[in-house]
């Protein structure tokens, strides 16, 4: 009894402990609401952070309560290929770009979405360090002129005097359109007279706009508005710490498609927390989260069906070529003909990652959309044979001792392959192929460094000479060669059509100017920075020229494509986009708020 | 008056330290490598961000990111500190830094607090018994109990509770501070949501001070139980409880030490437990700036560590003085 008396307050706690868990039920559902869950992969919620899209940590969830006019369709030819939103259809011409409202568009407080709001969205932009002066801007900023009401549906938006920037139109689709209601007092009235004075020919005058369009636009990023004003298919009820509740929107354009009546968005701080939900089943649809093959099985287990599509990012090795032996050419070619991607693929990213098959500084996707067949098929594809790396190495005068290659010099030759904490799939390739390369003759040692911060740092300082990098980013082909010679190699694109290149200004490969392809030289820096201007038939030849000079010269080794893995769960809902739904690139982009306005998602 | 005169030079002292810590944590933060634009990008590019949207984020945060020479944003820091301010972060666009920090504060501070005070409850009373059982089976058992949950490392002990109770079988939610349809305030439905939420980094808080203090009362108590005033009372024919209650309040002495120092450590260590359940706490939000190398943020959040070791050490100076009356000679 004594004892008993002892652990009273224990067994009290224990039992309060044990009725609370009884209690709980989890991801639960009224009878009276269709709840969809999900989470969104660009936008996990962020305690304390205002519902504002041009907050970095905001609260907003684009195709849900945030909209544009239009949203991306990942088409890596056709980059104005947009699904329409508050947009019903646009004329994009060299100048310019004109957009028809949706009819009936309004927000979430019942009034409509005008003109007015859109040429205040597409001001705001200009205030988001989008507004420099310059030649690049005029090729490759959002270079806006001037916006005009042409009627109560229509706007016309047109590039600055001497704007020349093709990709225009798809940057104007994109930006985020909010109501002048709830924005308009934080943008002086005067502000297209500053943004008039961007391309002014004093540069005082231009300078002085970006420095007020720059102070303008800290004061929009910060501002929190008091409530959610919607155009998009939902709006934001309520916002906690760890997650956000979204109600339909009665107003919006199209509620007659969007079945659910609520949806709940889940805080996600790593790829676990989202395993986790999947695993108990709470979320209708999941965003590409790379993951070992035992949670893949775990999640498919829990019912789940895995659709995948390109992600048009590729996982790659990157040198700097200021470092011998790496700015030879066949040095990275004998490395790429070591390396077994497949087998490093399997180990790194399994589920999330195919091989990369082309090595053209593109995804395969893209590759293939640019380059002719016969184009393909005489690209040099690596297949791993270290006979064809030994005979490369002993040409560029590399001798073996024992099983120890050795530098020109006569040096042994070890390679520090740099990687990054917390990275697990670029540190799992990593061990693999620095296996590889043990067994080659090459002792190699993987690195790891603390953060991204602290990686990106060393490197512009050129403190690795072998390292993890992503390239090919987003579906064009001009993003994707930026990273490779463009900008970030120290090119700069001028308005009268030349390109300037300073070295030690971009990034940390240092690739040289010039290459000779076929015989013939080129400079790939400069064809880079035309690509912001060619149309996409211009373009073609010249993605096509780069595209077989980045085989040929290997700036980079690329090692996998990433593949973007969302996942659905028909458990409550039903008719989700499919691998054979049209445009599945960019639905699979855009996530579950654009598939319902395209008529999605039913309730089962 | 006395207590007066006891408590100014602490706070003096607390407020040298604060300084101190300030100051030493500004410039750490600054030393880092990297700058908050060089964090931001490649991580939106990965989380499935077009690299115009990328940009147009990463030039958003560099708005924010002061650009003039470190001495001279230390001088800006400090005279901003005088007057309460603690500056905007970078990676909320400009959100004072206060406000951040005021959101997430109470969710660190309840649940850590609701953990130290039940670890405290249980294991001193536990550890009691088994310093006066320690021959017993019981003993025994409530012994290997404090030195098996004293062992566990937070972070496993957490990802456990986390995998066992969220993911195998659902009995707890996660990630969240309470169900986001229901309406907050101090309703039922509100509240049991709440300490649903908060059940798993409590019990991890709770679960890791039992042992310690488990073993650490035990062995308070063994030492007073050797003491010859127990050995009078014992010989005079005091009863057992009598006995136990004057071993127990001299043995417990040095846990309130202990308990109130342990309050700010416990803000500290919240990074860990927040992060593995995706609490949205202080832990979770130092944790996330320092990712994004936010400046003011992480000064901020250590300030508030700082602040509060400081003064749950003034704290602690003063109860043993209301507590031990020896103290006060």
């Amino acid at each position: 009894m004594t004892r008993l008396h002892r652990l009273r307050a224990p067994l009290a706690l224990t039992a309060c402990a044990g009725l609370l868990a009884a209690c709980s039920s989890g991801g639960k559902t009224s009878s009276t609401t269709l709840v969809y869950t999900t989470v969104s992969a660009t936008n996990p919620i962020t305690a304390g952070a205002p519902m504002n899209p041009f907050n970095a940590s905001g609260n907003y969830f684009p195709g849900f309560d945030t909209m544009q006019l239009g949203f991306d369709k990942q088409n890596p030819t056709n980059p104005e290929d947009f699904f329409p939103a508050i947009a019903a259809s646009w004329t994009i011409t060299s100048s310019g770009i004109t957009v028809r409202l949706q009819p009936g568009a309004k927000w979430s407080d019942g009034t409509p979405v005008t003109p007015a709001d859109v040429k205040l969205s597409m001001a705001i932009a200009l205030t988001q360090g989008s507004a420099t002066v310059g030649a690049g801007f005029l090729t490759q900023g959002l270079d806006i002129g001037s916006v005009t009401e042409v009627n109560s549906s229509t706007i016309q938006i047109d590039q600055a005097a001497g704007g020349s920037n093709l990709d225009f139109g798809r940057l104007v689709l994109g930006q985020y359109i909010v109501p002048a209601e709830v924005y308009g007092s934080l943008v002086p009235s005067t502000v297209w007279d500053t943004i008039t004075d961007l391309t002014s020919t004093d540069a005082a005058t231009a300078n002085a706009a970006v420095t007020k369009l720059n102070a303008i636009g800290k004061i929009v990023s910060s501002f929190s508005p008091a409530k959610d004003v919607s155009a998009g298919p939902f709006v934001v009820a309520r916002i906690n710490p760890g997650s956000a509740e979204l109600t339909r929107n009665p107003d919006f354009y199209g509620v007659a498609k969007i079945a659910p009546s609520e949806v709940i968005l889940r805080h996600y701080s790593g790829n676990s927390d989202i395993w986790g939900y999947m695993k108990s089943g709470e979320l209708d649809s999941a965003p590409y989260t790379s993951m070992p093959t035992n949670i893949l099985d775990a999640v498919e287990g829990a019912g789940y069906s895995r659709i995948d599509t390109a992600s048009y990012v590729d996982a790659a090795i990157a040198f700097n070529e200021s470092d011998a032996p790496y700015d030879q050419t066949t040095v990275r070619q004998a490395l790429a003909y070591v390396i077994d991607r497949q087998a490093v693929t399997k180990v790194g990213e399994p589920v999330g990652g195919t091989a990369a098959a082309d090595l053209t500084g593109m995804v395969e996707a893209a590759t293939k959309q640019w380059l002719t067949p016969a184009q393909v098929s005489s690209l040099n594809p690596y297949a791993p044979d270290q006979s064809k790396a030994a005979s490369l190495l002993t040409a560029a005068g590399f001798t073996k001792s024992g099983s120890q290659w050795l530098l020109p010099g006569g040096t042994p030759w070890k390679i520090t392959l740099q990687t990054v904490s917390g990275f697990s799939d670029w540190n799992a390739a990593a061990t693999v192929i620095s296996s590889e390369l043990d067994a080659f003759g090459i002792p190699t040692q993987v690195k790891l460094t603390s953060d991204f911060a602290t990686y990106k740092t060393d490197m512009a300082a050129g403190k690795y000479a072998v390292g993890f990098w992503l390239i090919a980013l987003g579906p064009s082909a001009s993003a994707a060669y930026q990273r490779l010679y463009g900008q970030d190699d120290g090119y700069t694109a001028n308005a009268d059509g030349t390109v300037t290149h300073s070295d030690g200004g971009g990034n940390w490969q240092h690739t040289p100017t010039g290459y000779t392809v076929g015989g013939a030289p080129i400079d790939p820096g400069q064809l880079t920075a035309q690509l912001a201007t060619l149309s996409s038939t211009a373009a073609r030849p010249v993605v096509q020229q780069l595209a077989l000079a980045t085989n040929a010269q290997l700036p980079v080794i690329p090692i996998w494509d990433y593949t973007a893995v969302d996942f659905t769960y028909d458990k409550r809902f039903t008719d989700f986009p499919g691998p054979s739904s049209p445009d599945i690139n960019g639905l699979m982009y855009d996530g579950p708020g654009v598939w319902m306005m395209q008529g999605y998602v039913k309730a089962k | 008056m006395r207590t007066l005169t006891r408590l100014l030079p602490k706070l003096a002292v607390g407020l040298v330290m604060i300084w101190a810590v300030a100051t030493f944590t500004f410039f750490l933060v600054h030393a880092l490598p990297g700058s908050p634009g060089d964090a931001a990008y490649e991580n939106y590019i990965l989380s499935g961000m077009s690299p115009e949207q990328a940009q147009a984020k990463v030039s958003s945060i560099y708005g924010f990111t002061s650009h003039d020479p470190l001495l001279v944003q230390y001088r800006g820091y400090l005279w901003r500190l005088l007057h309460g301010d603690l500056g905007q972060s970078i990676s909320y666009s400009g959100v004072p830094v206060t406000h951040v920090l005021r959101a997430a504060a109470p969710w660190t501070i309840f649940p850590a607090l609701a953990g130290l005070v039940i670890a405290f409850l249980v294991g001193t009373s536990f550890g009691a018994v088994a310093a006066v059982k320690r021959s017993s089976r019981w003993g025994g058992l409530l012994s290997m109990s404090g030195s098996f949950f004293a062992g566990i490392p937070v972070f496993v002990l957490a990802l456990v509770l986390a995998f066992l109770f969220h993911t195998e079988w659902n009995l707890l939610p996660y990630g969240d501070t309470s169900d986001v349809t229901l309406t907050p305030g101090f309703n039922g439905p509100y509240v049991v949501s709440v300490v649903q939420h908060a059940i798993l980094p409590v019990a991890t808080y709770a679960l890791l001070g039992y042992g310690a203090w488990l073993l650490t009362m035990k062995s308070s108590v063994i030492s007073v139980l050797g003491d010859d005033f127990i050995l009078a009372a014992e010989l005079r024919g005091l009863r057992p409880r009598t006995r136990m209650r004057y071993v127990s309040r001299n043995a417990i002495l040095p846990m309130f030490t202990v308990f109130a120092l342990s309050i700010g450590y416990l803000l500290g260590g919240s990074v860990l437990v927040e992060n593995v359940f995706d609490y949205p706490g202080l832990g979770n939000v130092l944790f996330q700036a320092i990712g994004a190398r936010d400046y003011p943020l992480m000064s901020g959040a250590f300030l508030l560590i700082t602040v509060a070791i400081v003064l749950a050490n003034i704290v602690a100076d003063l109860l043993y003085t209301v507590i031990d009356p020896r103290v006060r000679r």
